[in-house]
């Protein structure tokens, strides 16, 4: 009877953004957000009270979703922006800080929420159609014909995660990797619908950046007791087992086995496994690999014939392999292997990274399969990278649908402001001009005198500082202007670039979470 | 509370007032969501009076059988909830004022609060008798002639001219629904999205009633949450979308019509009879395998559809044989599928469709008849509304009923007929009474246009003025979209009801079986708490 407990009462909120505690955790976490913000943020360290790994990141898709809030109403913000992040792996921070500033903004206005909604509503429509409209200025068409915007917005990317403490030059080499692979899952020759192929990250620590490879085809552990001079001649030809060949018998389901003491089972299984063995070499196969595990006397059999063996490839590897080689898998142990299933690899090579040995498979005809192999000093930062270099792809597969980029963060509108002038931390100040509306950053040193030089190029690099130019402190008043079209010099190319769906989709997000924020009145928590 | 657990109207009052706080924050144009959560992480974000009271833990016994009154009638008409708790407390306010003033002036001092009771019990005895007898008649004449009138026939006709003005008729109706559901933001969006999926189901040589019914039970399986977008990516497509990815490698051919196979079970049989060597079973169920692959390829089939996983061999077999598999596809998934393709074979074409990073298996029909998915994107749980929408649609739509415009309007035409009705009645003595009651459900009812026009009177003073002269053109002018009458009918009388049954009980009896001994002080000190903290 003692398990018997009194249901407690539930926890209710009224007026969630009335609450102080509330608003005051709102305000902490737009701190939070808004010191990381873009390439000069500011890294966090998050460790829970029960030990365990230390993250340190400034990554909205790590920093979210391992702070975790009593508050359900912080939650609920949290969850919508991280599912924003899930999909497009970029603009995440952006998301937030926009969302927490319109938030806080429509509380010190004393408007209404309905109305405020209303307005939000209307001014969000403005800005899409804006940034819809064919002389938008804050967007670029890319050129496919060069890399050149390729790689800009890939270094965009990485370079805004200092977590990765990446110098100059290893920022570009990374950015020039994600594009080649990116380049590299593009299929040459297929017509119709195109499918991109896969780009597996083989993460090596303790090695120079700068020694980050990309390689066309795939690379699996090496299995044991290969050296390099046992090279079958090429091209080879391939079987790839999806069921265990352990000889076991799990998968046989639900029923009474009985044992006769004279009948070995076991004996029997190997038995079969061997026959097995025996048609592979009989139909030169050179190369046997397994998702599961393989009987070791089976291994040793098809070693001893020059069979290599690559046993325990886990799931996820199974795809990319299937369309490297060709190769069906197989299942069944008792009939005899149809030929078709076999695959072919045009040659495979011992290569070596820091401490792991790995065998390198090459696509015998045209594949869109390509691995890259990321080398960090330490394991941190190679997690940090890791993460991060696989947005350009996601990136790169998303904006090929719309080829367009956004310039920088350059719109106009408090909470928008707000949001571009997160960018600064180092104590600076943030300008707009009065012409391009460009945003600009003034180094907290600098004197008044001296401001045209001291300036230089605007935030995206395609303004270039001249003493006619006005300039404003962003969040002060300034009168109307409507901002003038960048002459298009050619030779200037943006520093900066965004995918433009991922902002535009991050845009609606936010305004759309801090609509639904707004609207909450009230909270009820369920403490049974 | 006194021991013995005796029931005053204060007591009753007391406990429809806490639920009418919580039903406010969320009525009216101004009213916004309410977010529930739970200990295991699940949360609830909702503006459905019905969700919110369900979802409420009480412990008091009145407000639990309020509740189930709320539930009995929104799950007959779909709709109301809110607007009957705001009427059942103004309701009983006003019974109370009267019952006060009544036995303060005929009683002695003593027996108060049991005249009180007695009158209040009279009171309600009569309102719903006056309700019962009077109201509809009232109804028709001074509200129904305010009104416009739909039906089912207009709304299907309207499939083929979109430019009728009926079609705008059912989307107000939705709007109007989805406005207290789901907020201001996404109402039009929803109406129409929503609008546009039941015009597309139609079946032939079937009553309307029988494709809106499978929309409704079929809702889960037609509907892919897609969390991440805005909510006005959303969109319908058409066919069916079957919420897993392909196990095998999707399709190559392009012969259509393609043939499917739905299986239920395992495909490989598991069953070890005694005497059978493991060696011989494993190499009889492979070779059975083979021959059931073999036998499906000659049937033509090259897509199969299975409810459970299946075994690594089945997995491989297929691949050989060219077929692809669908693993773990819901009970509800394979009975839409099924649903849909008999009486045409199983004729359809397979694709992978991706939405985004999600990849699902997209069926298309092959025949005269238009099935389409409605595929809402959405950022958080918000899309659950949809699934009840359904329901007000069938009620209304299906028997052709009078509408009115939404915002109170009822509301307020029912009090004036309500107060003429008191002054003809007035004149005959003997009905003296009847006027007095009338005059309560007046005042009543207007409680609730004032609730909704608290943050905006002058809005209040229009509806007032559009009574008189130009009937409709001012409320259109407000644009909240309408709401049937006859719900509204049903509504006040389940309210009269509920009033009417709650003042009837006079004392409450707590039992305690050998169980509850323990808790018990318990139970009373954290229901205590909870009234406290609803009042805060």
């Amino acid at each position: 009877m003692s398990r018997l407990s009194k249901k407690s009462p539930s926890v209710c909120t009224d007026m969630p953004l009335d609450n102080t505690d509330i608003c005051s955790k709102l305000h902490l976490l737009k701190q939070i957000l808004t010191s990381c913000f873009g390439p000069t943020g500011r890294l966090k360290q998050v460790h829970n009270n029960i030990g365990g790994h230390v993250v340190t990141t400034s990554a909205s898709s790590v920093l979210l979703s391992s702070v975790s809030s009593s508050q359900p109403f912080i939650n609920l913000i949290k969850t919508s922006i991280l599912n924003h992040v899930s999909r497009f792996s970029d603009c995440g921070l952006f998301a937030a800080v926009l969302c927490l500033s319109l938030i806080e903004q429509i509380k010190k206005s004393a408007l209404r929420e309905s109305v405020a909604i209303r307005v939000n509503n209307y001014l969000l429509a403005l800005c899409t159609s804006y940034l819809q409209r064919e002389d938008c200025g804050c967007r670029v068409k890319l050129d496919f014909c060069s890399t050149q915007n390729l790689i800009t917005l890939a270094r965009s990317v990485i370079s805004s995660k200092p977590a990765c403490v990446l110098t100059e030059p290893e920022t570009l080499h990374i950015s020039k990797l994600a594009v080649q692979a990116f380049l590299l899952t593009v299929p040459c020759s297929s017509p119709g619908i195109v499918s991109f192929g896969r780009i597996v990250t083989v993460p090596v620590e303790g090695h120079s950046v700068l020694s980050s490879e990309v390689l066309p085809g795939l690379l699996v552990e090496m299995p044991d007791g290969l050296s390099e001079e046992d090279k079958p001649l090429n091209p080879l030809s391939v079987v790839l087992f999806s069921a265990s060949l352990a000889g076991d018998i799990s998968e046989l389901g639900d029923g009474v086995i009985e044992a006769h003491p004279d009948v070995d089972t076991d004996s029997q299984i190997l038995g079969q496994l061997l026959e097995l063995g025996r048609q592979v070499i009989n139909d030169e196969v050179k190369l046997f690999m397994c998702q599961k595990v393989i009987h070791p006397v089976l291994q040793q059999y098809l070693r001893s014939h020059g069979v290599i063996v690559v046993e325990r490839l886990g799931i996820a590897l199974m795809e990319p392999l299937t369309q490297l080689t060709g190769a069906q898998p197989v299942a069944t142990l008792h009939t005899t292997i149809p030929p078709k299933t076999y695959g072919k690899a045009r040659d495979l090579c011992i290569k070596h990274f820091g401490s792991k040995t790995m065998l390198h498979l090459f696509p015998l005809g045209e594949s869109a399969i390509c691995t890259m192999i990321l080398c960090h000093r330490n394991q941190t930062m190679l997690n940090e990278l890791k993460s991060k270099s696989e947005v350009p792809e996601t990136a790169s597969v998303l904006m090929c649908s719309q080829t367009e980029y956004l310039l920088g963060v350059e719109l106009f509108c408090c909470a928008l402001e707000s949001a571009a002038r997160a960018l600064e931390h180092d104590g600076g100040s943030s300008l707009i001009d009065l012409t391009h509306a460009h945003r600009w950053m003034l180094p907290a040193d600098a004197i008044k005198e001296t401001m045209e030089e001291s300036l230089g190029f605007c935030g995206c690099g395609l303004v270039q500082s001249s003493p006619s130019k006005k300039w404003t402190y962003l969040n002060t008043k300034y009168s109307d202007f409507c901002p003038s079209p960048v002459f298009k010099d050619t030779r200037v190319q943006p520093r900066v670039l965004d995918s433009f769906t991922a902002k535009l989709s991050a845009l609606q997000v936010a305004v759309e979470t801090a609509n639904l924020a707004l609207d909450v009145k009230y909270i009820i928590q369920d403490m049974n | 509370m006194p021991p013995l657990g005796h029931l005053h109207m204060e007591h009753v009052l007391q406990a429809v007032g806490v639920l009418e706080a919580v039903i406010l924050r969320s009525f009216g144009p101004e009213g916004g969501q309410v977010l529930f959560t739970r200990d295991t992480g699940q949360a609830m974000l909702s503006r459905s009076g019905t969700r919110i009271l369900t979802a409420l833990h009480l412990e008091h016994p009145l407000a639990r059988m309020v509740v189930e009154c709320v539930w009995k009638h929104s799950s007959a008409t779909g709709d109301g909830s809110k607007t009957f708790i705001l009427l059942l407390a103004s309701l009983l306010r006003l019974i109370h004022a009267a019952a006060s003033k009544e036995s303060n002036v005929s009683h002695s001092y003593s027996s108060t609060k049991a005249a009180e009771a007695s009158t209040a019990r009279h009171l309600a005895d009569k309102l719903l008798a006056f309700g019962l007898k009077e109201l509809d008649e009232l109804i028709a004449t001074g509200v129904v002639p305010y009104g416009g009138c739909i039906s089912w026939e207009d709304f299907t006709v309207e499939a083929q001219t979109p430019s009728l003005t009926n079609n705008l008729c059912v989307q107000k109706l939705l709007r109007s629904f989805f406005h207290t559901r789901c907020g201001y933001t996404h109402c039009d969006f929803s109406s129409h999205l929503t609008c546009e999926l039941l015009s597309h189901w139609k079946f032939k040589n079937q009553l309307p009633s029988f494709s809106l019914q499978l929309v409704s039970d079929y809702f889960p399986a037609l509907h892919t949450p897609v969390s991440g977008f805005p909510v006005r990516s959303s969109r319908l497509i058409e066919g069916q979308v079957i919420h897993r990815d392909f196990a095998t490698p999707p399709l190559k051919t392009d012969h259509q019509p393609v043939k499917a196979v739905v299986l239920t079970g395992s495909m490989q049989p598991t069953l070890l009879s005694t005497g059978d060597v493991i060696l011989h079973f494993s190499s009889w169920m492979e070779s059975s395998l083979q021959g059931i692959i073999a036998k499906l390829q000659t049937l033509g089939v090259c897509v199969l559809l299975s409810a459970v996983k299946q075994s690594a061999a089945v997995l491989a077999l297929a691949t050989q044989a060219e077929m692809c598999l669908v693993e773990c596809v819901s009970e509800d998934e394979l009975s839409l599928f099924s649903q849909l393709t008999t009486g045409s074979l199983a004729l359809s074409v397979i694709s992978k469709t991706g939405i985004n990073a999600v990849l699902y298996v997209h069926v298309a029909f092959q025949d005269s008849e238009e099935r389409i998915t409605i595929k809402p994107y959405s950022l958080t749980e918000e899309t659950a509304y949809r699934s009840i929408a359904i329901q007000p649609i069938q009620k209304c739509v299906l028997k052709p009923g009078c509408v009115l415009s939404a915002g109170g309007l009822f509301e307020l035409l029912l009090h004036y007929a309500l107060l003429q009705h008191g002054h003809s009645s007035s004149v005959s003595p003997d009905l003296n009474i009847d006027a007095s009651v009338s005059q309560l459900l007046a005042n009543a009812l207007l409680s609730v246009p004032q609730k909704i026009y608290s943050h905006s009177p002058h809005h209040f003073l229009d509806l007032h003025c559009c009574r008189e002269g130009d009937k409709l053109s001012k409320v259109s002018e407000l644009d909240l979209g309408l709401e049937s009458v006859s719900c509204k009918y049903q509504l006040l009388l389940a309210v009269l009801q509920c009033v009417a049954s709650l003042l009837k009980v006079d004392a409450v009896l707590p039992t305690h079986t050998a169980l509850h001994t323990q808790s018990r002080r318990l139970t009373r000190t954290s229901w205590e708490g909870t009234e406290d903290e609803g009042e805060d």
